[in-house]
């Protein structure tokens, strides 16, 4: 119970922490009207060059709202590899790992802090933007079948982005290796379009990795909820996540002793 | 009881060299070239529990490296340290709880927050009760007079009180043992002395031990009974402060005011004189060599005395000393 209660504290103060400037908070967020602007024009010339009201299974206004979840997946997910690795670059690692806490949990419980609030005000800038644009979302109840998967999504994002946060204990400087994370994402994950729109052999390869569970599955299952689709989703995603947390055990374990920390 | 031992310590650190410029940068990315350096070298010593212990020593003597290895944080290339019955390095979390640490170079609180939250946190990761954070707290405030910066967010505090409340929080959990990295780095001289009081009370009072680093002799002066100087590595001196002064602070500096003018050719035998004025003079000794009653007597001869200082070189000369006779040996040596 003192365990669960420790890393709840240190999710809450992270919570509290990222209020610490409003301001930045909301104009970060703000982000998301210009992007669902553009994946609005895009789309709707799209849809209207093609000449169809339903492509692949989605209407204009699900791809809308579709893109609306990815994004707001994307734009709320903590920068961890990159807190990681400016940490091992100025020495503030050694702050963290002095604690009687265990230091994945730690970066977990902080991750999943900094998301909270920038994903709800993502979540509503860029849903209000959509529904004046296209209308409400087909099926609203998709927005509480996904909350599961979202929090999965942030799981599995927080499992592979911890990972290369911890090549920093050894490169110290990560940012190539979030650039490519990044670019897989959006081509795999369907962060630009859905997943449904590529050519069938390489759907089926970008649904088996990693990134899709992360992005497409919780953005289709809102789209276009159902029983099925959701306990394919979250068994999916179950799968991804027992496998990467395993590894990312094992490459702690190895890379704290590679660590050097700077300074002082 | 002995809570810090340190045998055959080791750590080597691969550095990456490159020569200047473009092609040195172009070369080094084809065929990289590393050397070792040699951070920790061979460190053996021994803390007793509660004692108040100073490591010295110059930028880059090793001294964070070895307190990030009694921590915890960084695994030894070699050699064996028990802390508290502890291997850092293996029991990382179980030690945390015995143990308090401080970077004075890097904050631990959080930096948006007020104190106060950072440490209810701290009290929650350390597994305490919410009654026993607050009387905690309440404790320390007063013990590091913070009572009235708690609620103010961190970044809005001057150096001097965001390092009592630093330390304040190492201290939360009764810790045994506090690790102080630099804790008065940058401190003016009434918040240093402040520091040292508040230390000097949590030993005396709950006999938490003290390990220091600091390349401020003050903190040594006011707070250490002991010290242990390094340099490259490895131990150059350990002994008693009180040992240090008096086999080293030998030379005395006297400054003697007289109630008339005095011969422009003042000298005493033995006495290097540094200046000499018509009413003053100042000059320098060593007790080991001319005996200071002389000195007196032929001070006291001269004239009527008005006013009169005898002073020691400041420690940080002292230690200067120390690591300049090291060098001479080690060159000697090679």
């Amino acid at each position: 119970m003192k365990t669960f209660s420790k890393y709840w504290s240190i999710f809450q103060i992270t919570l509290i922490n990222s209020l610490a400037y409003p301001g930045e908070l909301v104009g970060r967020s703000l982000m998301i009207i210009p992007f669902m602007w553009i994946f609005y024009q895009l789309w709707k010339v799209t849809y209207s060059a093609a000449g169809a009201d339903v492509i692949s299974g989605l209407t204009l206004r699900d791809t809308l709202w579709y893109l609306m979840l990815a994004e707001t997946i994307e734009l709320g997910r903590p920068p961890i590899a990159r807190t990681m690795s400016e940490s091992v670059k100025d020495g503030s690692i050694a702050y963290i790992l002095n604690k009687p806490y265990d230091f994945l949990w730690y970066q977990f419980s902080t991750a999943m802090g900094e998301s909270i609030f920038r994903a709800v005000l993502n979540a509503m800038f860029g849903g209000l933007t959509i529904w004046l644009l296209v209308g409400a979302p087909n099926h609203p109840e998709g927005f509480i079948i996904a909350i599961p998967a979202v929090l999965g999504a942030w799981v599995l994002h927080f499992c592979i982005n911890a990972m290369i946060g911890l090549s920093a204990f050894v490169v110290e400087d990560v940012s190539a290796f979030t650039w490519v994370y990044q670019k897989l994402a959006f081509i795999f994950g369907g962060m630009l379009i859905p997943l449904d729109f590529y050519p069938q052999w390489l759907q089926v390869i970008a649904k088996a990795m990693p990134f899709a569970s992360a992005i497409y599955g919780p953005a289709r299952l809102f789209v276009t909820p159902s029983l099925e689709l959701f306990i394919n989703v979250m068994s999916l995603q179950l799968i991804w996540i027992l496998v990467l947390s395993l590894i990312l055990a094992v490459v702690y374990r190895r890379g704290i002793t590679q660590l050097t920390v700077n300074g002082g | 009881m002995t809570s810090i031992k340190v045998q055959k310590l080791q750590k080597t650190f691969q550095s990456k060299r490159k020569a200047e410029g473009l092609s040195g940068s172009v070369r080094s990315l084809f065929k990289p070239e590393y050397s070792s350096v040699e951070a920790v070298n061979n460190l053996s010593f021994q803390m007793e529990a509660g004692e108040l212990l100073g490591f010295i020593g110059p930028n880059g003597a090793g001294k964070s490296t070895t307190i990030k290895m009694l921590t915890g944080i960084l695994h030894p290339s070699g050699g064996e340290t028990s802390v508290l019955g502890f291997t850092p390095w293996k029991d990382r979390e179980k030690l945390a709880f015995q143990i308090g640490t401080v970077f004075g170079q890097r904050p631990q609180l959080w930096y948006h927050l007020p104190a106060i939250d950072t440490f209810t946190l701290f009290g929650k990761i350390y597994e305490l009760d919410d009654r026993e954070t607050k009387k905690r707290i309440a404790f320390l405030s007063e013990a590091f007079e913070m009572q009235d910066l708690l609620e103010i967010p961190v970044r809005k505090l001057s150096l001097g009180q965001r390092m009592r409340c630093e330390v304040a929080a190492s201290l939360l959990h009764r810790p045994k043992l506090i690790l102080l990295d630099e804790p008065s780095i940058g401190l003016d001289v009434v918040a240093k002395q402040h520091i040292r009081d508040s230390i000097r009370r949590m030993n005396q009072e709950e006999g938490v031990g003290v390990l220091l680093t600091s390349h401020d002799a003050g903190d040594l002066e006011a707070l250490c009974k002991r010290v242990i100087i390094v340099n490259h590595g490895q131990i150059v001196y350990e002994d008693k402060v009180s040992n240090l002064k008096r086999k080293y602070l030998t030379t005395k500096m006297v400054e003697v005011r007289y109630a008339e003018e005095i011969a422009k050719d003042f000298s005493i035998k033995g006495v290097e004189i540094l200046k000499v004025g018509h009413y003053g003079v100042k000059l320098k000794f060593d007790a080991a060599i001319t005996s200071v009653d002389s000195v007196l007597a032929h001070i006291s001869a001269a004239g009527d005395i008005v006013d009169i200082t005898i002073s020691d070189p400041p420690l940080e000369e002292v230690i200067a000393k120390i690591y300049e006779q090291a060098k001479e040996e080690d060159n000697k040596g090679k």
